[in-house]
């Protein structure tokens, strides 16, 4: 896929559990970028709670996402909606797409084209807490995976088993024997008969059927690079957890997880959200406002460098 | 994608083949901290016998990686392992070593990789390993020997209070690229252990 020079970069958000931030980080990220200049797309994708239009105090949405896909706009553009922040548009209905989960990959994919082809700079598109397939297509699809999850073991539990999910789907696309693809789909299930417990198991199995589909395996580990966000974290301890996270993702399953930044936890970011104004926006000197805008500082700086989830 | 056992030992503790000590015993204090029964971020990931694997492959990486001459006798026999996984993650690293510091410096909130605080014997201990004098800390802090004695030795008796103290504390840790912070709560403990004051 060739860029042009105006790059339009998707990040998806997703992973953890519901309730750990991505619609707040979405929006807020969002909203900081086009303060930077750069035109904003974002996208609600979440399959049961849409609700970027209500962080953004904006009525629920007209035309969607759907109504492209159902042909009653003819064009996607059409479907997007203004937010009221310069530079911003919202586009929703994207949950229609996941919910589908037997979409062929090449329907996807022409989808996801469709969704580059708009005028934009940066595309942020809110997966919600699901692992569905569809979902896990969308976040290995885009240019950045982020996982959003809270210092809590339940939601690092959650995003854990995003991750093996997204992995193991990865991997299975990139192997090209149906031996290789079954054993993979078997050791999805924990308790599976094969006894395979790890990424690393799974390896040597795969290796012992099809030598070259090992070493597939292998690349498709060293180029994946998914990022995380550590939301709501209250003290240093917590903040150190997203290195460890790091650190467990390259020993469990020899990845490299980026860890972006973290976002303190802050009565600030409930009220603006009761008063439906964006938090970067009502209150700017907030401490969870600071740290969302030095992520997205991050993120316009990240696409400068190769990156590729 | 490797096995702990087929990792090395700076791929056990991430750090490049030319860490100097300060950066291994980071690694090792963050190392250490990351996987131990209670750290959420191995929460559901690791099996108990995996976690002991792990925990002997990190504790054998600081033995050998913090002994000169343990770590070049390592470094000849497994010179063909580590030139290939530095020359494979060279760029990865020199992202990574910036995105940390990026991550460190912002807010108010700046940390360091490592859940323990220091105290003065540990500070001891790290310094003597780093092959650096009280006589050169002396010199870049302007603390006298003396002070930096008493607070390697953790003479509470002999110290000024935890008010005067702090600066002292401060100033030696950053001689040794540690994070002040861990060293002041780790006097504050002390403190507080010995009772009063
Ligand atoms: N940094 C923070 N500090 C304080 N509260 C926060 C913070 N981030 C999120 N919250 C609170 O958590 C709630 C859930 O946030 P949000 O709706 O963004 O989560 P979500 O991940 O999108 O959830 P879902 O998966 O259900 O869509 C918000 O209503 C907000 O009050
Ligand atoms: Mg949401």
């Amino acid at each position: 896929m060739t860029r042009d020079h105006h790059q339009r970069v998707i990040w998806t958000i997703g992973g953890g559990k519901g309730g750990s931030g991505k619609s707040f980080i979405t929006t807020n990220i969002g909203i900081c970028l086009s303060k930077l200049g750069a035109r904003v797309i974002l996208i609600d994708a979440d399959l049961g709670g849409a609700n970027l239009h209500t962080f953004l105090g904006i009525l629920p949405p007209g035309p969607t996402l759907s109504d492209f896909i159902k042909k009653r706009v003819s064009h996607l553009k059409e479907a997007l909606i203004h937010t009221g922040v310069p530079n911003l548009q919202l586009l929703t209905g994207a949950q229609d797409l996941l919910n589908a989960a037997d979409a062929k990959s090449a329907q996807k994919r022409k989808l996801l084209r469709s969704i580059k082809s708009l005028e934009s700079d940066y595309i942020l598109v809110d997966l919600g807490g699901g692992n569905a397939l569809s979902v896990l297509d969308f976040f290995l699809m885009s240019d950045g995976g982020i996982l959003v999850a809270t210092p809590e073991p339940t939601s690092i539990e959650n995003t854990y088993r995003f991750l093996k999910s997204a992995f193991y789907r990865r991997l299975r696309q990139a192997v090209s024997s149906f031996s290789a693809k079954s054993l993979i789909d078997e050791a999805m299930d924990r308790k599976n008969e094969a006894g395979i417990r790890t990424p690393y198991e799974l390896l040597r199995e795969v290796r012992r059927i099809n030598e070259e589909d090992g070493r597939k395996m292998v690349e498709e580990a060293a180029t994946f690079h998914p990022n995380l966000i550590l939301n709501q974290v209250r003290s240093k301890k917590d903040i150190e957890i997203g290195f460890s996270i790091r650190s467990a993702c390259q020993k469990y399953f020899g990845i490299q997880l980026h860890y972006l930044g973290y976002i303190v936890y802050d009565q600030d970011v409930g009220n603006s959200i009761r008063k439906r104004r964006p938090l970067v926006l009502e209150n700017y000197r907030s401490k969870a406002a600071q740290c969302v805008s030095e992520i997205a500082s991050r993120l316009a700086d990240s696409h400068r460098m190769p990156h590729g989830i | 994608m490797k096995r702990i056992e087929e990792q090395t030992h700076y791929e056990i503790l991430e750090v490049s083949p030319d860490a100097d000590l300060k950066e291994i015993q980071r690694a090792y204090d963050h190392a250490k901290e990351t996987f131990h029964a209670d750290s959420p971020a191995i929460y559901s990931l690791f099996s108990e016998e995996e976690m002991r694997k792990i925990q002997a492959a990190i504790e054998e990486a600081y033995r050998v990686l913090m002994d000169e001459a343990l770590r070049k006798s390592y470094h000849q026999s497994h010179s063909h392992l580590i030139e290939r996984s530095s020359s494979e993650k060279q760029t990865e690293k020199s992202v990574k070593s910036s995105e940390i510091k990026s991550s460190l410096s912002f807010t108010d909130l700046s940390i360091e990789v490592g859940e323990m605080t220091y105290r003065g014997r540990s500070l001891k201990q790290i310094r003597e390993k780093l092959g650096i004098d009280l006589k050169a800390i002396s010199a870049k802090t302007k603390i006298n020997i003396k002070t930096l004695e008493l607070i390697e030795e953790e003479d509470l008796e002999h110290l000024p209070a935890m008010v005067y103290l702090k600066g002292f504390l401060k100033a030696y840790a950053r001689a040794l690229n540690l994070d002040a912070q861990k060293l002041i709560e780790g006097y504050f403990e002390l403190f507080k252990e010995k009772g009063k004051k």
